[in-house]
């Protein structure tokens, strides 16, 4: 993945002009909030069982290595392959082995954001293989060429006009704005595809060490078609998505879906233990875990190795102030909100990412709602000050404050600029505000206002106070 | 697995021993809370639960009560074939003979191993409108079903058909989920697939608008026996 030629700043412009857009986000991020909140009420003793739920994830984290050993050894004695991806390319060379071994010309992919990441399908394509999305919204993204803007509701960006106008040009349906002839529509078209893929690709969810199991969660049946029906199954899994053992998940599973999408359970948690076992009626004759390093190994050791805990469950995009005002594609990374302003510099390097960790107000609502309490703005502002060390502060700033502690630690000189500073700020300042600054200063004032200085410093008045 | 298993596994055990990750408490109180009630408290909240997420609950007073209620709603779709579980492996297993008495088609639901054969099968049992199965366990708070795949019990039954018919003991209900993993410690050894079924298959990705029977069943209906 690459930041894309236009810079951070301009795609926010475009995302905050974009009305559409608002209100699309305006309506998922708001129901989603509120439905999180009363699915965790319904939970007898929640903080309990999100302390569970964080000590769970490092516990598991801080001796991920036994894990993942006990976890692939479990696949493997259950009939399943395991494979090892350093990096995104290994990952990618893997499944295409894989498919070009069993001739596949078709794979059916349920919604895996880990494939998103190492850029699967367009490998896949790459060797000759046609990959159709299955999950709706992202059915609905593939068909439009676009990318997912959030990890649960890709296609939230969208209004039913604009997806009832494309499926109209792209599968012949007949031009409509109910949401449920336009599902009919995709259903039809997918089952075809689902009966004749002759690969399955899936993410993982949860992989549990102790007995092997994939465990995949979704709501449409789409991850359930996919990992049944064709003949071989390939699942994709960040390595750091473990628990230990089957309690364990069931911990998480009581805060997954409540704080994604505000069900207390999604419709399908679907536990995957092994390839079809003989004499069972159904199921993929082979089964392949990709464990997919690419950058974890190296984040485990970094200041936000935090950041690992994460369930993917978006409920901390649903509540950013920030998300809820750009969205998920003027963050650029297949990752958005808090979490992919952590995870993206974290996995790939500040370099490209250096203005991801400061979209955001650090008003720490993210770290309210995040069911493993997932301290963000402590990993954003680590981060903020790894990009400032590695010299990526744009100019102003650091002028800006070299100037500042030139001053501040000079009590005469800094006397001196507050006393030009009231003389300043009150000359042009109206009833106290100043509403427009000249450049460079006036990036401030774009967006909200300045106050006038006061007219005694704080110590003045405080030594009139108390002689 | 490969060669590459080494190197991804030194550079996590690397990573760990400089690893600063935060401290958790190591002992927690206790968390499993679950309420827990008797076998009539049990039912009305499972079907409480499932008719909340869109599914409807059958309570019907008797096994040969339960068999005319399922033959009955499959009568209703005409010339309906059926996917349903074996015989012995329904909580009824009466069920199977009346609905082939009926003059139903009850499809076989072995997949062959043959790549050919066995797309050639899909295609048929893609067909069926309504599957019949034989639920694990009920989880009275969420309204949830599990089922377990095996010989006999096909995965699909609960998938492919628009309306899936599941059996379900009143005698196995728990309260929740905890409960129910603590009651079967060995359950991924009954089959390759345990899935946990809270509803009819949904959807909301386009403008949050609910509809359901995306790529699974449209229609859930629980008879409790």
């Amino acid at each position: 993945m690459s930041a894309a030629n236009v810079s951070f700043y301009e795609r926010v412009e475009d995302a905050l002009q974009d009305r559409r857009l608002h209100v699309a986000l305006d309506r998922a991020t708001g129901r989603f909030g509120s439905l999180r909140a009363n699915a965790l009420a319904s939970l007898p003793n929640a903080d309990a069982v999100r302390d569970r739920a964080r000590f769970i994830r490092a516990h598991t984290l801080g001796r991920l290595d036994h894990y993942l050993l006990q976890f692939a050894q479990a696949v493997e004695a259950n009939g399943g392959h395991v494979h090892w991806a350093v990096d995104a390319a290994a990952a990618n060379d893997i499944v295409c082995a894989l498919a070009k071994r069993s001739g596949v010309k078709t794979a059916v992919k349920g919604k895996s954001m880990v494939t998103e990441e190492i850029h699967l399908n367009r490998a896949l394509e790459a060797s000759g293989v046609t990959v159709i999305e299955s999950d709706l919204g992202e059915y609905i993204i593939q068909l439009a060429g676009e990318k997912p803007s959030h990890i649960n509701a890709p296609a939230i960006h969208k209004t039913k006009e604009q997806i009832g106008q494309l499926l109209h040009e792209k599968i012949g349906m007949a031009l409509t704005n109910a949401p449920e002839q336009m599902t009919a529509a995709v259903r039809e078209k997918l089952r075809e595809v689902f009966l004749t893929a002759d690969m399955g690709l899936s993410g993982v969810n949860f992989g549990v060490a102790e007995t092997g199991t994939l465990a995949l969660v979704e709501n449409e049946g789409n991850g359930r078609l996919t990992t049944t029906l064709p003949r071989l199954h390939v699942a994709l899994m960040g390595l750091e998505r473990l628990v230990p053992t089957l309690d364990d998940l069931g911990v998480m599973l009581q805060l997954l879906a409540r704080s994604a999408t505000g069900q207390k359970m999604a419709v399908y948690t679907n536990l995957i233990t092994g390839p079809r076992r003989p004499g069972e009626a159904d199921g993929p004759e082979e089964l392949h875990v990709v464990l997919v390093d690419n950058g974890r190994s190296q984040l485990l050791a970094s200041d936000v190795a935090e950041i690992l805990f994460c369930i993917r469950c978006g409920a901390c995009l649903n509540t950013c102030p920030v998300y809820r005002e750009i969205g998920g594609h003027a963050y650029g990374s297949v990752y958005a909100g808090p979490v992919g302003a952590v995870l993206t510099p974290a996995l790939e390097g500040i370099g490209p990412w250096r203005d991801l960790p400061h979209a955001s107000t650090l008003c720490g609502a993210c770290r309210e709602v995040c069911p493993v309490r997932i301290d963000l703005p402590r990993l954003l502002l680590a981060l903020r000050d790894e990009g400032h060390r590695a010299g990526h502060s744009p100019a102003w700033l650091k002028i800006g404050l070299s100037l500042y502690s030139l001053a501040a630690t000079r009590p005469a000189l800094f006397r001196l600029a507050l006393t030009a500073g009231r003389w300043l700020t009150r000359l042009l300042a109206l009833e106290g505000w100043l509403t427009r600054l000249p450049p460079p200063l006036n990036g401030w004032t774009a967006s909200r206002d300045w106050p006038a200085f006061a007219q005694q410093s704080l110590s003045k008045q405080r030594r009139s106070k108390h002689p | 697995m490969t060669s590459n298993h080494q190197v991804v596994l030194s550079r996590i055990r690397q990573a760990l021993a400089s690893a600063r990750l935060p401290a958790v408490p190591t002992s927690l109180p206790s968390w499993d809370t679950q309420p827990a009630g008797d076998n009539d408290w049990l039912m009305e909240t499972f079907t409480r639960a499932v008719t909340a997420v869109h599914g409807q609950v059958y309570r019907p007073a008797n096994d040969q009560a339960a068999i005319d209620l399922i033959l009955e709603g499959v009568r209703q779709l005409n010339n309906a074939e059926i996917l349903a579980w074996a015989d012995s492996e329904l909580p009824i297993p009466e069920l199977g003979l009346a609905l082939r008495a009926a003059g139903l088609r009850v499809l076989d639901a072995a997949l062959p191993a043959d790549p050919v054969a066995r797309q050639a099968k899909l295609w048929e049992l893609g067909r069926a409108a309504v599957g019949v199965t034989g639920a694990l366990a009920g989880l009275a708070d969420t309204g949830t079903l599990a089922l377990v795949n095996g010989p006999g019990r096909s995965r699909l039954a609960s998938l492919l058909p628009p309306v899936h018919v599941a059996l379900l003991r009143t005698t196995t209900l728990f309260p929740a989920l905890a409960a129910f993993f603590a009651a079967h410690p060995a359950i991924t050894q009954l089959g390759s697939n345990l899935v946990f079924v809270t509803g009819p298959s949904s959807t909301a990705d386009i403008e949050l608008t609910p509809v359901w029977g995306v790529h699974g069943p449209k229609q859930l209906r629980v008879v409790l026996v």
